[in-house]
């Protein structure tokens, strides 16, 4: 029995016969020719010969598509629309869903998509009654789908399917192969249950714990469980439930300890946090299906502590093997950053900006070095300002986060009008330390009422200045320890950048503690003024840095006008000085306020990429990595920002010397910079990924799709040109 | 001590300094300020609206998606029904040169005119940098400013995600319940859906 031509197929298809040169697949004998759409063959088509009572068949929608054509999966990605198949069955059939074979990832631009090209059926159940009566079925068929190159065509097609009804059936030599090639790529259901967690910019998927294949593939049932087949990096991700996680970004894989989990940046349109998540795990026709809930508590893998390290790809492994060569940093646990923080606490002391802060607060303990019960109550309230600054801070960056602000440490720096404060803040000092000033009567309200009389209170609040100025220093160590602390929860965070504060107040804390230490300091005389003078210049070059980080957020004509304004606060106090007190007081206030209330708009980064148009570098964006990484290009990403000590003198040091730009091109090695001197929450969301909450980052990608490397945050030329050949 | 003045001074200003706002297209922040060229060749600004709440539509007059809401009458509806309350409904296109979609002014007129559309102005976007600001994805794709230049919908046109004509009459229409939401001076209750539609050729 031969199925009839419909006749509504009848002038689609002697358009499509007409309008076609391209080769179409000939029709076996009586068989309906494939319906011709634009760019596209389909038809329905059945794995069987015949329909058998009471057991199952298998009908598909078999699609050919012409070259660099394709149509989409279940979930498109960033555009397209899926597949659409609506079965007409007889009474008492039952029509199943579509067993949607693993799909291509296929990238187009800056997006995403997921789909096929080629020739693919995609496969539909259909359970026959036993007690079927009849010498032939009739199954129809109406699908939709969206065909698309760079451009995008709708289809529709409307098919009829008859198949006799028999004892026994054959398969259907003709599309034998297709169903097979189906069957091989049907994603084969994964045991156990992924949890899912979730950042402000990120969601964690952990894998269970065992990750087992449930069965071979959806054709052969009955078949014993296979063994384990082990999960890598190397394995493709696909979202089966769409809008929540990113499409065009890799995952970045981690090791917990306990099992693998991978991290991704959100969705643009991710909403709220999903009950219950689906996702695709493949390699090559491989493929296992995870279902995913939300853990409540918990807060990802790094919260685990000890054990966390990214895994590292056995592509990379012989590299990575070498003496000297640049390994993955392992993610500390909580007791490791505690530590690490107080040790940053201790570094940001050198700090040229903190330095004379900290001499501030020695001045004062050499005058009471006799005391130490004034000595040591100074000390715990210094202390007491330091840390409480911190938390302060800290809590004000986690409910930015908790309300979805893409931030990381150094936000503050982000922001122009903090800058300028900052600016005006070393200036007013370098003044004071210069001598230059001698403030008489009441400068400001609310400043005297925090300082006067006390020096209990003025010790907080020089600890509390402590705070705001080592903010510019993000010292190395801090990186890391902050980057865990921002995946954690709340209150651990908080004690990490406690600990943080803790580091910074020490040696003040231990001049009235440590026996012994307080006798060690010079005697106070005539060098202390000298000293102090000294100290202002390096105030002042805090001063010129932070003005060039102000004139790179902004504009120079808006750092022209804060130069003004520095002069004419130095104008004032010196207005003071000579007893014009109100117009010394109104000019003062002029200065100060205008530069922080009329804040220009930070500067689109690709202002600023434009002037660097003549570099070695390009701007870094989350297309362009893909774009390279997909072409299996070797890529050096530089994740920085203007306000950042240490990365400017990594890329003085490092990256800007020859030795490294000649690795760099004798490698073929692109060099993306990703700007974060004013907020990005792509470059936010990239920094997650890797579990860091600031800058600097460097992360290098070996050619043809390797694990990524990320280098240490403080750079040689040597340790970059070794890690380049290496890869 | 002069110090201590100094010190409190300085506190006093620091403590006080404003964050910035936040500069990239999200929901409930300042939607990024743009000016472009319109159909006429005149220069328009988003700033030009303030006060009016301020409809943006990505187009490209040969996706099938755009099609399926101007030939079904949806785009055309919505557009009078907004400007006739004093909305500014902006239809911006953002196909590069050579690209799929990029069209001279007069091209723009004239399949405008062959629709009958009413929206207040049609902005070229031929670098693309509006629409990577706003993160525009698709044709369509729709944004709400409210009168105070604040970002209230990204997203999808309307709930069903199809090309086909037939859909609109069932589907959510997302844009036109924001704009009522926002008249009644209630939040918008989806503020954020995917867009779908062909890429833009950016």
């Amino acid at each position: 029995m031969r199925p009839l031509l419909p006749s509504f197929m009848l002038p689609v298809l002697l358009l499509g016969l007409l309008a076609t040169a391209a080769p179409e697949p000939s029709p076996a004998q009586g068989e309906p020719p494939a319906l011709r759409t634009d760019h596209l063959y389909s038809r329905l088509v059945a794995e069987d010969d015949a329909v058998v009572p009471g057991e199952s068949l298998r009908v598909g929608l078999w699609l050919r598509h012409d070259p660099e054509w394709h149509t989409y999966w279940r979930n498109p990605g960033d555009s397209g629309l899926p597949t659409r198949i609506e079965l007409g069955v007889p009474p008492g059939f039952e029509a199943g869903p579509i067993q949607w074979p693993i799909p291509e990832r296929l990238p187009v631009g800056p997006l995403v998509n997921f789909g096929y090209s080629h020739t693919i059926v995609l496969p539909i159940e259909i359970r026959v009654p036993a007690d079927l009566d009849a010498d032939s079925i009739t199954i129809r068929a109406r699908a939709d789908w969206l065909v698309c190159r760079v451009e995008c065509i709708p289809g529709e097609g409307e098919y009829n399917l008859v198949l006799p009804v028999a004892e026994e059936a054959a398969g259907d030599p003709r599309w034998a192969a297709d169903f097979a090639r189906a069957d091989r790529l049907q994603p084969a259901p994964a045991v156990g249950r992924a949890a899912l967690s979730f950042t402000a910019e990120t969601v964690e998927i952990r894998l269970p714990a065992q990750t087992t294949n449930a069965g071979g593939t959806a054709g052969d049932t009955g078949s014993r469980p296979e063994p384990a087949t082990d999960i890598d990096p190397q394995w493709l991700f696909f979202p089966v439930t769409p809008d929540v996680v990113s499409n065009a970004a890799e995952p970045r894989w981690l090791d917990t300890g306990e099992g693998l989990a991978l991290v991704l940046p959100k969705n643009d349109y991710f909403v709220a946090e999903p009950a219950r998540f689906e996702f695709l795990l493949a390699r090559g026709e491989t493929g296992k299906r995870f279902e995913a809930r939300p853990v409540t508590g918990a807060r990802g893998a790094a919260a685990d502590g000890a054990g966390a390290a990214p895994v590292e790809a056995a592509g990379s492994a012989a590299g990575a093997g070498a003496p000297g060569a640049p390994r993955l940093p392992a993610a500390p646990g909580i007791l490791l950053a505690l530590g690490l923080a107080v040790l940053g606490g201790l570094a940001l002391n050198l700090m040229p900006c903190v330095f004379p802060v900290l001499f501030l607060k020695a001045a004062g303990a050499i005058e009471a070095a006799d005391d130490r019960g004034r000595l040591r109550r100074q000390g715990l309230y210094y202390t007491a300002g330091v840390v409480l600054s911190f938390i302060a801070v800290a809590g004000l960056l986690l409910a930015l986060r908790a309300s979805g602000e893409a931030l990381g440490w150094g936000f503050q720096l982000q922001s122009p009008v903090f800058v300028a404060a900052l600016v005006l803040l070393f200036f007013v000092l370098a003044m004071n330390f210069a001598g230059l000033l001698e403030f008489g009567g009441r400068l400001a309200g609310a400043g005297q009422r925090l300082t006067q009389g006390s020096s209990d209170r003025a010790a907080f609040f020089t600890g509390v200045l402590a705070c705001l100025v080592a903010s510019p220093c993000t010292a190395p160590f801090m990186g890391v320890a902050l980057g865990v602390a921002l995946t954690l929860s709340a209150p651990a965070a908080l004690a990490i950048f406690a600990a943080l504060g803790l580091g910074l107040a020490l040696p003040i804390l231990a001049l009235g503690w440590v026996p012994g230490l307080a006798r060690l300091l010079p005697r106070p005389g005539p060098w202390m003024q000298t000293f102090r003078q000294l100290l202002a210049f390096p105030l002042l070059l805090t001063v010129a840095w932070l003005m060039w980080v102000y004139g790179e957020q902004t504009s120079a004509s808006a750092m022209s006008w804060l130069l003004a304004a520095l002069v004419g606060v130095a104008f004032g106090l010196w207005l003071l000085r000579i007893h014009w007190r109100w117009p010394g007081y109104a000019l003062l206030a002029l200065c100060i306020a205008l530069p922080l209330l009329r804040a220009p708009a930070p500067s689109a980064p690709a202002d600023r990429a434009a002037g660097e148009a003549a570099a070695m570098h390009e701007r870094w964006t989350p297309a362009r990595l893909a774009e390279l990484r997909a072409a299996g290009e070797p890529v050096l990403v530089n994740m920085t920002a203007a306000w950042c000590i240490t990365c400017l003198a990594n890329e003085r040091v490092a990256l800007s010397s020859g030795a490294v730009r000649d690795a760099l091109r004798a490698r073929g090695v692109h060099y993306l910079k990703g700007d974060w001197t004013s907020r990005d929450a792509e470059i936010t969301a990239y920094l997650e990924s890797f579990g860091r909450s600031g800058v600097p980052l460097y992360v290098l990608y070996p050619a043809d799709g390797g694990e990524p490397v990320v280098l240490p945050q403080l750079l040689t030329a040597e340790m970059v040109r070794q890690a380049i050949e290496q890869i | 001590m002069t110090f201590q003045k100094t010190l409190g001074l300085a506190l006093a200003l620091v403590l006080t300094a404003p964050l910035a706002p936040a500069s990239a297209a999200e929901i409930g922040a300042a939607a990024p300020a743009f000016t472009l060229t319109d159909i006429d060749g005149q220069s328009r600004s988003l700033e030009d609206f303030a006060g009016q709440t301020v409809v943006l539509e990505w187009t490209n007059h040969e996706c099938p998606f755009v099609k399926k809401h101007y030939n079904g009458g949806n785009m055309q509806r919505q557009q009078a029904e907004a400007t006739g309350k004093g909305i500014a409904w902006l239809v911006i296109n953002s196909s590069a040169p050579g690209k799929q979609g990029h069209v001279t002014p007069e091209q723009a007129r004239a399949i405008q005119a062959d629709w009958e559309a009413g929206q207040s102005a049609y902005l070229f976007d031929t670098d693309g940098e509006v629409g990577r600001a706003y993160g525009a994805k698709t044709t369509p794709h729709m944004y709400i400013i409210d009168a105070d230049g604040v970002l209230r919908y990204n997203g999808a046109i309307d709930s069903i995600q199809s090309a086909d004509v037939a859909d609109i009459e069932k589907a959510e229409q997302f844009v036109e319940i924001a704009l009522a939401e926002l008249a009644a001076s209630e939040p918008v209750s989806q503020p954020l859906t995917r867009p779908y539609g062909c890429s833009v050729k950016y």
